[in-house]
């Protein structure tokens, strides 16, 4: 592991300025050649010719592809990143709309699964072919390999139609809607902010099912890769010389196993965190979720590439400032690193 | 260690009772209503714009035209309470209205917006533009005689009895010259505004649009037939077709459209809720390419028509979404014919190949948008057409690519749907028999018979002949021969089944009533308590 020295932070950012900007040349060229038609989606089916041609324009989808390219970059170095088709809003607003209800979701699911997931590990790996063992690996198993399509569905149906402990889809009760002017555009966040406490406990209802079944997802693999990793340390030396002297298995994984995995895992949290900041597609379709990842979705129905390649700059941008952070934490936390910064 | 949790846990206890006790409303409130539908396909709300069924649901509410089609398809007066028609032309009169924002419906927003809509030059001018209102003769042709009247001079290529069909069209919707004059940006008629916005004298404003999340109506309190009952119209962007089926159930929304086929049944004779099939007036259609080699000749056009098993999909697959019609005019709209004797008949559609020189049959591939009904539609086809010896390849896209390999008349097969512009004849006929230059070069591609390269010289005449005959029982035999014509031509874009809208109403819902065009107006919609 490297030293964190102001050079090496200096590489890592461009680095990460270097990956953002082929990522977005991968994503325009394969926007322009899919098929779809975003002039046929803004003149309406039966236009005639010339309104086509006239809109084609004026979108500039008429110029080579190269020139369309430099045409975006420029902007993007404005700061502006153009107009969406969807929405006719600027794509920017489009997302500071879109990404807070993803970023709501993902933090919450991210929380649920960490809190829930890496002590069901622990465990897993401490009693190996117990009982919880064997709970823990059913869990991770189904979470695994059942469609989150129809963990959604049948969610809706038991909790929400069935047992009325939830609300539906959407982020709040229609009833509610609109009460609440958007500061982070986090609803959770901005209702307590003005004390509605009432519409607090309504979003909460509307949140926490997807929010569960994304943090289900996402545990699986939190739970499996703890277990795994605290097999690996079980079986050091330096645990069976800690469980000789003494030390039970409480005392063990707390002072021992823990900090030597701690890197592992917070990798393997970013990288869940990431997936889920990404914009879960499939739940956010499921709960009407109006979130980045049925934001893009419909854009890329439409051939609408201003608002695709924005909302692939914010997740490429958010993968990468994840790992930015984790490799940052790692330094903060391998043992190794810390004695060399000393 | 351990009193620092317990203090925690009695904290977060009293921070949880302090916050009052949550509380989910199961039924939507009984002054909003609440429709749950797909947004996907609606990117303006700018009626000189927008021409997507959805938007034009919603900008229904939010304007007035000078006049309307009731659901019988009589014209009715909205903004001119009376008209004069002579030979010239029509003068209109002005109720007494207001726009939302205060200002008084007048002659020049009258004008303002016809022009807007021929100026702006989009898909939704196509219908003017087809009967000769065009940007150079708009100023000329509709007039501000004063205040409150309005003279529109006929251009030559219509009657008075078609202009009203269109000016009753969501594209003539009058809005408020004042305020979007104040919009105005880039010489742009206000369009980068009025497309999330709105300017009209309905009984709803437009009070928020999140795209794919929702759209928000607000009664115009000052609507010139008064309040109207709902406080609020949300509509809900449900994409999800079975979730959208368990907010129905659970009262989360009052009106359920964009349901599927399956979902659709279990509301079927349930107590609670009533299944409504909405008219629009158009079809689903079998459009063939006829510059394809096999399908130029009109015997193999019509071994196609009887290797369809039209009644026998109406049962399995369509349902509530269409019936059998192979003509393009709704059975019960005035002077429509029966229907021809199409049907399933594997000998005689093998005798008619033969007789076009394939006895053995052919390949052929058949596009469609992947969405409910169409898609089952395909493989039904597919199925049948196997039968008499034509081998389908079936080819799914998404909404944009397969209209644009339609308008480019890249396909063999492909299943297009239509809608009547007006509720007439010709409203739901005309691009099925109207093609003035088949020329590759024409790129006519707007219109359907064009992108099927069906060149069909004597029934476009006859279609103009009828748009221009001002004796209405004249144009009826017109009409007639029309009808019968397109029959005897073996089309290449086949009418399979008259299309509806079908939704799910809560029962709590009363007078909701869907309009054949779209034009559905919710301001004596009111609701029971829950």
């Amino acid at each position: 592991m490297k030293e964190l020295t102001a050079s090496e932070l200096a590489r890592r950012v461009l680095h990460l300025f270097v990956s953002l900007f082929i990522l977005l040349c991968v994503t325009f060229v394969i926007g322009r050649v899919l098929p779809a038609d975003p002039v046929g989606a803004i003149v309406g089916e039966l236009a005639d010719p010339a309104a086509y041609e006239a809109m084609r324009t004026r979108l500039g989808l008429d110029l080579p592809l190269y020139q369309q390219f430099f045409i975006y970059l420029q902007g993007l170095l404005r700061g502006d990143f153009g107009q969406a088709i969807l929405t006719g809003n600027p794509v920017a607003s489009d997302m500071l709309q879109a990404f807070p209800a993803t970023f709501e979701l993902a933090t919450l699911a991210i929380i649920i699964s960490a809190v829930v997931g890496v002590p069901l590990g622990l465990a897993a790996a401490l009693f190996r072919d117990s009982f919880i063992d064997k709970f823990a690996r059913v869990v991770s198993l189904v979470g695994h390999s059942i469609p989150v399509f129809w963990f959604g569905i049948v969610g809706l149906v038991i909790f929400y139609a069935t047992l009325n402990w939830v609300g539906g889809p959407g982020r709040i009760d229609v009833f509610y809607e609109g009460m609440v002017e958007p500061v982070t555009g986090m609803l959770l966040v901005d209702s307590l902010l003005v004390g509605e406490t009432e519409i607090f406990w309504n979003a909460l209802a509307h949140i926490i099912l997807p929010a569960a079944i994304l943090a289900y997802m996402a545990m699986a693999y939190i739970t499996r890769m703890t277990r795994s990793f605290t097999l690996e340390q079980l079986s050091q030396d330096y645990v069976i010389a800690a469980r000789a002297k003494g030390a039970g298995p409480a005392r063990t994984v707390a002072h021992h196993v823990l900090p030597n995995i701690a890197v592992q895992l917070i990798t393997v949290l970013a990288i869940s965190y990431g997936n889920l900041l990404e914009g879960a597609v499939v739940t956010e379709i499921v709960f009407s979720w109006p979130g980045i990842g049925q934001y893009m979705t419909n854009a890329l129905m439409i051939g609408d590439m201003n608002a695709v390649l924005a909302a692939t700059i914010i997740v490429g941008f958010v993968f990468m400032l994840l790992n930015f952070v984790a490799d940052i934490a790692y330094a903060v936390l391998d043992p190794r690193t810390r004695e060399v910064t000393r | 260690m351990k009193h620092f949790s317990k203090g925690l846990i009695a904290g977060a206890a009293a921070i949880v009772l302090s916050i009052a006790a949550p509380t989910l409303n199961a039924a939507t409130p009984d002054d909003q209503l609440v429709i749950g539908t797909s947004l996907a396909q609606v990117l303006s709300l700018d009626p000189q714009q927008a021409t997507e069924a959805k938007a034009i649901e919603i900008m229904a509410n939010l304007y007035d035209r000078l006049v309307k089609t009731d659901r019988s398809r009589n014209i009715q007066p909205q903004l001119a309470e009376r008209w004069e028609i002579d030979d010239k032309g029509i003068t209109f009169h002005l109720r007494e209205a207001t726009f939302a924002s205060g200002n008084p419906v007048t002659a020049d927003d009258v004008v303002y917006s016809l022009g807007r809509l021929l100026k702006m030059d989009q898909a939704a001018a196509a219908n003017f533009k087809r009967i000769g209102y065009k940007a150079d003769n708009v100023d000329r042709l509709v007039r501000a005689v004063d205040p409150k009247t309005v003279r529109i001079d006929l251009s030559g290529e219509t009657t008075a009895e078609l202009l009203l069909y269109r000016l009753a069209m969501m594209v003539a919707s009058v809005v408020d010259s004042v305020e979007v004059k104040n919009h105005v940006d880039n010489n742009d008629y206000g369009n980068a505004w009025l497309r999330t916005n709105s300017a009209g004298s309905g009984p709803f404003t437009l009070k928020r649009w999140t795209p794919n999340e929702m759209v928000i109506l607000e009664a115009n309190e000052g609507y010139v037939g008064g309040a109207p009952h709902m406080r609020r119209v949300i509509v809900r962007h449900v994409p999800e077709s079975q979730v959208e089926r368990l907010m129905l159930e659970r009262g989360d929304i009052d009106i359920a459209s964009a349901l599927s086929a399956a979902d659709l049944k279990t509301f079927e004779g349930k107590q609670g809720f009533e299944v409504q099939r909405v008219p629009t007036g158009g079809f689903y259609v079998l459009s063939m390419n006829a510059g394809n080699q096999y399908l130029a000749d009109p015997k193999v056009r019509e071994a196609i028509a009887y290797s369809i098993d039209y009644k026998g999909i109406e049962q399995t697959i369509m349902g509530p979404y269409g019936r059998a019609r192979n003509v393009p005019v709704p059975e019960d709209y005035e002077y429509a014919i029966p229907n021809p004797d199409w049907h399933f008949d594997a000998a005689k559609a093998k005798a008619l190949l033969a007789q076009a020189g394939y006895p053995d049959g052919f390949s052929l591939s058949l596009k469609t948008i992947a969405q409910t009904p169409r898609i089952d539609l395909a493989t039904a086809i597919q199925g049948s057409l196997g039968q008499v010896g034509i081998k389908i390849d079936i080819q799914q896209g998404n909404g944009s690519d397969i209209i644009a390999d339609h308008r480019a008349r890249n396909f063999d097969l492909l299943i297009p749907q239509t809608g009547a512009y007006m509720p007439n004849v010709l409203g739901s006929m005309e691009q099925f028999s109207s093609n003035p230059d088949n020329s590759k070069e024409a790129n006519n591609a707007g219109n359907f018979a064009w992108r099927s390269a069906w060149d069909i010289p004597e029934l476009t005449a006859l279609t103009a002949k009828a748009s221009l005959e001002p004796d209405a029982k004249k144009r009826g035999e017109l009409y007639v021969e029309m009808q019968k014509k397109f029959v005897d031509l073996k089309p290449a874009v086949l009418p399979l089944f008259e299309r509806f809208e079908p939704i799910v109403v809560n029962s709590r819902v009363k007078d909701y009533v869907g309009h054949p065009n779209q034009l559905t107006r919710l301001e004596g919609v009111t609701k029971a308590s829950d």
